[in-house]
């Protein structure tokens, strides 16, 4: 699902960092970009907000559209904490919080995963600077979906050595389903490409 | 003992350049000879046969050839003999290489010592700079389909970079590197970036890759204003809230080009002409295949299968098949794919060979799998 998004779906190139790579590192304007785009699509969000409480270093969440982006932006977007980025510990209440969810920045809920699409070493500067591209894909409800074909919904399949060869040697582990993925409407989604303008831990 | 083995075979007619095969495995043994070659007088440097073996090096290979005398004899391969590959992820790229230089024009031609692609492969441009405000930067990070392979150290790209805004590079800039994509269509139809549109009655759209579309896909637009031809928008229908506008492709006039069935006679003309200085946050224009209204599969013909399976075409009307099984026309595809490649290496002592032959030569092969390798 993850490469056919990054074939398939249309992209954005951040222009809102200040690192003057094409694409730029993620700037709060590109967030804003991709949101106005999608609602103008009349793409629908996940989320509904989390309303304001009285507790301490806390603030109000917008109804919001899921984004996929790589563990290794979250330097980044701690550099953004204070700019309009919360991070899911700054919920009013982090009860709806997904475990992989980093935090919010305007209408956007940010999840990460190391598993999220990069191209290492995609864009030079002037300098002959190399900087890799993340792909941040960001959704609409009715983006995409998954199809799971009736009667072939993951079969578990097993054949003991007997039934697996002729020679009787080996046994047959095997999982079988029949699905597909389908980009519904491709307005309702965005592949946000960006750089990264933190050094990269390992 | 032949329990798990994945036998192939088959041949291909040689262009001069690397060959990929694609198979449903990755095989650990390749053998190939060259008919036409077997079939001529012995001549130096002609080889006629090739092997190689895993736990072989990636790349290397055994092959017999005629050296000067002419003798046949055996050499081996160290750089663009037989590899393996898998191709089940994207993104992922070959060697970065130095360009030269480039010349601009109504398609754009670039300079790179033993570029070693040939037309039809994949390239991505980095670093397209000659200072930090002038050479051709517009073109970084758009992938490329080689449409001209002019020689070993030039190739041509379908983008017109004849204008002011760029400039053309000199010296080997040391920012400017390409680098091909290794699995440019492993999800198609996909993403395509427009190079030029014609504006019309309908519209006429160029691609700086091949599109793969056929007629009757549904498309979008996505141009950002700087591309001017704004009004192709896919936009909210106002008359269907909710439901985007999408074009319908009446034409494929071949690999990198085809028709909508939009009337754009009174729409902005398309430009490439960006400052170099606008390229940070420059998004591209694009064109994505948004479903499919088709019905029916590949076409059954003469000497076809019996069922076709879906295939891309990455240059001219040479179409690739795709390992799978029917699918409906222009429907997405899943083409990530195993095999192996012939490379266009020459031996150690046969120094000017070319293992895959000259264009033309006919290639036969077998390929397969072993259920044990002794060692592993």
């Amino acid at each position: 699902m993850r490469d056919y998004i990054v074939s398939a779906a249309s992209q954005i190139n951040a222009g809102g960092g200040s690192n003057g790579f094409n694409p730029t590192n993620l700037g709060l304007t590109d967030f804003s970009l991709v949101a106005t785009t999608l609602d103008t699509n009349n793409a629908y969000k996940f989320m509904s907000g989390i309303e304001g409480m009285d507790r301490f270093g806390t603030g109000p969440i917008r109804s919001a559209y899921f984004m996929l982006s790589s563990t290794e932006l979250q330097s980044d977007f701690d550099a953004l904490v204070g700019q309009g980025v919360l991070n899911n510990w700054n919920y009013p209440t982090n009860a709806s919080a997904l475990p992989s969810e980093w935090g919010s920045v305007y209408n956007i809920r940010i999840l990460t995963s190391s598993e999220a699409p990069v191209a290492r070493n995609a864009v030079a500067n002037s300098a002959g600077t190399l900087n890799d591209v993340y792909y941040n894909t960001v959704v609409g409800k009715q983006a995409i979906t998954h199809i799971n074909q009736d009667g072939f919904s993951m079969n578990l399949i097993y054949r003991d050595p007997y039934y697996s060869g002729m020679l009787a040697q080996n046994a047959t582990l095997a999982v079988k389903f029949a699905q597909a993925q389908a980009l519904t409407q491709d307005t309702a989604i965005r592949n946000l490409l960006s750089t990264r303008l933190s050094n990269l831990g390992v | 003992m032949a329990e798990y083995s994945r036998l192939a075979r088959g041949s291909f007619t040689s262009t001069g350049a690397a060959q990929i095969i694609n198979l449903p495995f990755q095989p650990s043994y390749v053998e190939y000879f060259n008919f036409s070659l077997a079939n001529t007088a012995a001549t130096s440097q002609n080889v006629i046969s090739g092997k190689w073996q895993y736990p072989m090096a990636q790349n290397s290979a055994v092959i017999e050839g005629y050296n000067a005398t002419p003798t046949l004899i055996y050499d081996t391969v160290s750089v663009g003999g037989i590899s393996t590959f898998s191709a089940g992820q994207m993104l992922q790229f070959g060697a970065a290489k130095q360009i030269v230089a480039s010349t601009k024009g109504t398609t754009t031609s670039f300079q790179v010592t033993a570029h070693g692609y040939k037309e039809g492969d994949v390239v991505l441009f980095e670093g397209l700079f000659q200072s930090s405000t002038t050479g051709m930067p517009q073109m970084n990070g758009i992938p490329f389909t080689v449409i001209t392979r002019t020689d070993a150290n030039n190739f041509i790209v379908n983008w017109n970079s004849n204008n002011a805004a760029y400039t053309n590079l000199a010296g080997s800039p040391a920012s400017a590197k390409v680098k091909q994509i290794l699995y440019p269509f492993l999800y198609f139809p996909g993403t395509s970036v427009i190079s030029a549109i014609t504006t019309g009655t309908t519209t006429t759209i160029d691609t700086a890759e091949a599109h793969n579309f056929v007629v009757g896909q549904q498309v979008a637009f996505h141009i950002p204003s700087q591309w001017g031809t704004v009004e192709l928008n896919t936009i909210p229908n106002n008359l269907t809230p909710g439901s985007p506008v999408y074009a319908y492709v009446i034409a494929v006039t071949d690999f990198n080009t085809f028709v909508v069935n939009v009337d754009s006679s009174a729409y902005t003309a398309y430009t490439t002409n960006i400052a170099v200085t606008a390229v940070p946050g420059l998004s591209f224009p694009q064109v994505c295949a948004v479903g499919d209204v088709n019905t029916g599969g590949v076409q059954i013909s003469s000497g076809s299968a019996l069922y076709p399976p879906p295939y891309s075409v990455g240059i001219g009307t040479t179409r690739t098949n795709t390992i799978n099984g029917p699918a409906v026309l222009g429907s997405f595809v899943n083409n990530t794919s195993q095999g192996f490649i012939i490379g266009a290496g020459a031996g150690t002592v046969l120094t000017t060979a070319n293992i895959v032959g000259v264009a033309g030569n006919i290639i036969y092969w077998r390929a397969q799998l072993a259920d044990i390798g002794l060692p592993v």
